[in-house]
């Protein structure tokens, strides 16, 4: 499989994930969006230098991982694809920030303890991002932007760019698949294929948009996703899922949790 | 109450100036008939079919479908009364599992919940593939791709069904559970294809599109036993009359 068919198949993958009957996926996807928000927010506001506040906050993102039985190996598989970007952001740090801290007894540089905070923060935000989508389908979030009121033009232009995306992706892959056919032995595609190789995707691509719009509109389409019309109210225990991640997250941005459950577990141990 | 479904006079239609693809095309369809429209490749079979349902806007002459001028005021009604199933499965299917894709139209019309399941399950049903409601899209076979484009456009309860090229890339086993389906449904149906011995199978009545123009409306078995007119419109007989004709004796 090439490039673009893991791709494809990996926009399908976190389809299927999303349309998995389990705990976490039935949460209201209000809940999971304010939720994720929050936790977003909570995340990045920690100060630069508070490593063991930041790294608390992986509780979220793993009792996620759990509840909704997601594969950590692959989860960290589709990670490992933005780290290093996250990695280099933090990178700046180690030679702008030249002050030193005490650590254990060791003195080291603050950039280090900050590049460190930086990474962690990233990885986590990334890591809830990448749990939302992979427990609501991208239909139901886009029902959570209905009720906050987000403009219709908006909601439709996101689902539909979603659509298209895919579609998008298989006529690459198929273009490129009957291209590496016929070069046997090449690797990529020469240089001067490419001008000719994106018309024929950009008109390919606008025919197959146009097939399924006109499909749509067969079946009543008016411009304005039904779909996302859900019935579903908001129930107690979403309420409760709700209330209780988000005192979770006061907690542990208050309060230095880990230490204090560090230096609870040390006291019992002595 | 006329019991017309489709009503075409003088109908003609061109992509580009000068260059028509269809001309002074005119026909009927009453409702409960199961009509054929045949025709070699690039007749216009598939440009009729979606200017029916007011794909191909811009043509000349008059058309009506349910009594219902064919024009823009009317076209709201006239497809939610008209099922399209598209050649290519792939353009009529785009939403990620075959529950959500079947319960599009549904939705659309503004039914509850419970109806849209109601329909979802029943137009699953009448094409045999409840197993696969809840199956992802992309991971059908080419077979179970055109039963859930059936089934898309059964969800909506529609009185005339459009099919364009139903048979294409179909295994047999899959074009026999086709046939059947066809056969069981009771909705007025016009079937564009090049498949013959499917139109032979399905339809009691054929048209013959040749030269822009219908060349020939009659029994479907009066026309698809002719030889002469039928190669005389880069036809061939039906595959299982010719080997009927050859065979040994």
């Amino acid at each position: 499989m090439g490039q673009t068919g893991k791709a494809v198949h990996e926009v399908h993958r976190l389809e299927q994930l999303a349309a998995r009957d389990q705990w976490v996926n039935r949460i209201h996807p209000l809940v999971k969006f304010f939720l994720t928000v929050g936790y977003l927010a909570v995340t990045v506001s920690f100060p630069a230098y508070d490593l063991a506040g930041t790294a608390g906050m992986a509780v979220y993102p793993l009792a996620l991982l759990i509840l909704a039985d997601l594969s950590f190996r692959d989860t960290g598989k589709r990670l490992r694809l933005v780290l290093p970007f996250v990695l280099l952001i933090g990178l700046g740090n180690l030679f702008f920030d030249r002050n030193l801290v005490q650590i254990g007894g060791f003195t080291i540089r603050a950039g280090v303890v900050s590049m460190a905070v930086l990474f962690v923060k990233g990885t986590l935000c990334v890591l809830a991002s990448y749990l939302l989508i992979a427990t609501t389908s991208m239909e139901k979030l886009c029902y959570a932007f209905g009720i906050l009121h987000f403009p219709k033009a908006v909601i439709t232009q996101f689902l539909l760019t979603w659509r298209y995306l895919t579609l998008l992706l298989e006529e690459v892959n198929r273009m490129t698949d009957a291209y590496a056919l016929r070069a046997p032995g090449q690797k990529g595609i020469r240089m001067k294929a490419w001008g000719s190789l994106a018309g024929q995707l950009l008109l390919r691509s606008m025919d197959r948009a146009d097939g399924v719009y006109e499909s749509m509109l067969l079946r009543g389409y008016r411009g304005d996703y039904a779909y996302i019309r859900e019935t579903a109210p908001l129930r107690g225990r979403d309420a409760a899922w709700l209330l209780f991640w988000g005192a979770l997250f006061v907690l542990f941005r208050r309060f230095p949790v880990l230490y204090l459950a560090g230096a609870g577990i040390g006291g019992l141990l002595s | 109450m006329s019991d017309l479904q489709i009503e075409v006079k003088n109908i003609s239609f061109a992509y580009e100036k000068g260059r028509e693809v269809l001309s002074g095309v005119s026909f009927t369809v009453a409702k409960g008939e199961s009509v054929g429209l045949i025709g070699a490749n690039g007749a216009g079979k598939s440009t009729l079919l979606k200017l029916l349902v007011g794909l191909n806007p811009g043509f000349s002459g008059e058309a009506c479908l349910f009594g219902l001028p064919l024009e823009k005021q009317n076209l709201a009604e006239i497809r939610s009364r008209t099922g399209y199933v598209f050649q290519d499965s792939d353009s009529q299917l785009f939403l990620n599992t075959v529950y959500e894709d079947v319960a599009f139209a549904p939705r659309n019309y503004k039914m509850t919940e419970a109806e849209t399941k109601e329909r979802v399950l029943h137009a699953l049903e009448l094409t045999g593939i409840p197993h696969l409601s809840s199956r992802q899209i992309y991971k059908l076979s080419g077979g179970e791709k055109k039963l859930v484009s059936i089934a898309t456009v059964l969800s909506m309860t529609p009185e005339l069904i459009l099919f364009d090229e139903p048979s294409i890339a179909l295994d047999p086993k899959n074009r026999r559970n086709l046939i059947r389906i066809l056969n069981s449904m009771d909705q007025t149906k016009v079937i564009a294809s090049h498949d013959l011995d499917l139109i032979l199978d399905t339809c009691g009545r054929t048209i013959l599109l040749s030269d822009q123009t219908v060349v020939c409306d009659g029994r479907t078995e009066e026309i698809l036993t002719d030889r002469g007119l039928l190669e005389a419109h880069g036809l061939e007989l039906p595959l299982g009359l010719q080997r009927t004709a050859h065979r040994p004796e």
